[in-house]
């Protein structure tokens, strides 16, 4: 059986999700009207941003936050929270 | 378990992934994730009927952990039943947790929810309160403060006040069950976390109340959501405290509260609130707030 099959069909008729987590491939960018910017000189390294993100948008690796705009909705939590001005926002082409 | 003394050191554990279909901003999913960091991957999720059904839409999930959805009225049972169960086939590590909104717990399924806290089964039960049913559009629950607008108690010239009725304090009602509970705001995820590894480590029910403030609901733009939190806890309207074995402590002590007004601002609901309405909610504020510090490290219920 084809995995799109599977998961629709599922196992003795019952529908099955095969990988955890997978929503974090669904394409949210067409839901918002900013984007936030980050701007590295001015990170303290805080982790408010990691912290604040309600869509898990923002991963955190050793240099930093890493922004992944498919997941981001646009909600500015990230450019309100910020105490340094690092996360600036920008509009989005429309 | 170390308990948790800043930002930095919350854990690095991202069970919880983007692309949901929750509004943006949402509050409850960011405190959903916050938790599931603490909580760690053993974890049974149960989720009552709500905003947070949105979450797992097949043929998606944004969780890493187990998720069960049954109806509004027996979360709190089918947490009971998922913990027998558990225990039964040796997994007693795994923590049994409630998600559900503050419709399912004030209101529907509160009968389940006293008859599991009574039985003091091994649950954690939080309860993301949005003060409405956020999911069918914004109805008045009995968690809906005084003087705010929701789709059931629209403002006019007869009521120009809203929601007229005082809503219920939830924390004592829990405390009479003599299990352990505590509010938590998105404002202090230290204090929340904190909280939850308390919860977790104790063998018996435990209630956490969060205010998951919703942006759509509220009427407010998405960025101002930490923000409203953190100024729910500054004016009084949500003061954090756990009641422990029927005593009482305030986690954050304030010589002096902020204005209500200064919430109140913020907010679509509260728009056309009229003066004589923000002193009747100032005033039932400051009796709360009074009563909390008579009974701060004293027996409360």
């Amino acid at each position: 059986m084809r995995e799109e099959e599977l998961i629709y069909k599922g196992i003795h008729g019952i529908p099955v999700i095969l990988e955890p987590g997978n929503a974090a491939r669904v394409d949210r960018s067409s839901w918002r009207l900013v984007r936030p910017v980050y701007n590295k000189d001015k990170c303290i390294m805080c982790k408010i941003c990691y912290t604040y993100c309600p869509d898990s948008a923002i991963t955190w690796t050793k240099e930093g936050p890493v922004i992944n705009l498919t997941s981001c909705k646009g909600c500015m939590i990230c450019v309100e929270e910020c105490p340094t001005d690092a996360m600036s926002e920008e509009k989005e082409a429309s | 378990m170390q308990p948790i003394k800043s930002i930095k050191d919350i854990p690095e554990l991202d069970l919880f992934t983007g692309g949901s279909s929750v509004c943006a901003g949402c509050g409850p999913s960011m405190g959903l994730k916050l938790a599931l960091k603490v909580l760690g991957p053993k974890t049974v999720i149960i989720n009552s009927a709500g905003c947070m059904t949105l979450l797992p839409l097949f043929p998606n999930t944004p969780l890493k952990v187990s998720w069960i959805h049954n109806a509004i009225e027996n979360a709190a049972t089918t947490a009971a039943g998922a913990r027998h169960g558990l225990d039964a086939l040796g997994f007693k590590d795994m923590n049994v947790v409630v998600y559900a909104g503050d419709g399912a717990t004030y209101d529907i399924g509160f009968a389940s929810l006293s008859s599991t806290a009574i039985k003091n089964e091994r649950v954690i039960y939080i309860c993301y309160n949005n003060q409405s049913y956020g999911n069918t559009g914004f109805q008045c629950t009995t968690a809906t403060p005084y003087g705010s607008e929701t789709k059931t108690t629209p403002r006019g010239k007869e009521n120009p006040i809203g929601n007229t009725n005082i809503h219920k304090d939830m924390l004592k009602l829990m405390g009479v069950h003599r299990v352990y509970c505590a509010t938590a705001s998105l404002a202090y995820p230290v204090d929340f976390l904190n909280k939850l590894n308390k919860a977790k480590e104790r063998n018996g029910f435990s209630y956490i109340e969060l205010l998951g403030t919703c942006a759509t609901g509220w009427n407010f733009d998405p960025r101002y959501t930490i923000k409203i939190s953190r100024l729910a806890v500054r004016c009084g309207m949500w003061p954090l405290y756990e009641i422990d074995d029927r005593k009482l402590s305030l986690n954050k002590e304030f010589k002096q509260l902020k204005p209500v007004d200064e919430y109140l601002q913020l907010q679509g609901r509260y728009k056309q609130l009229p003066p004589d309405g923000v002193t009747k909610l100032q005033s039932l504020v400051n009796e709360h707030w009074a009563q909390l510090n008579e009974f701060n490290a004293k027996r409360y219920v």
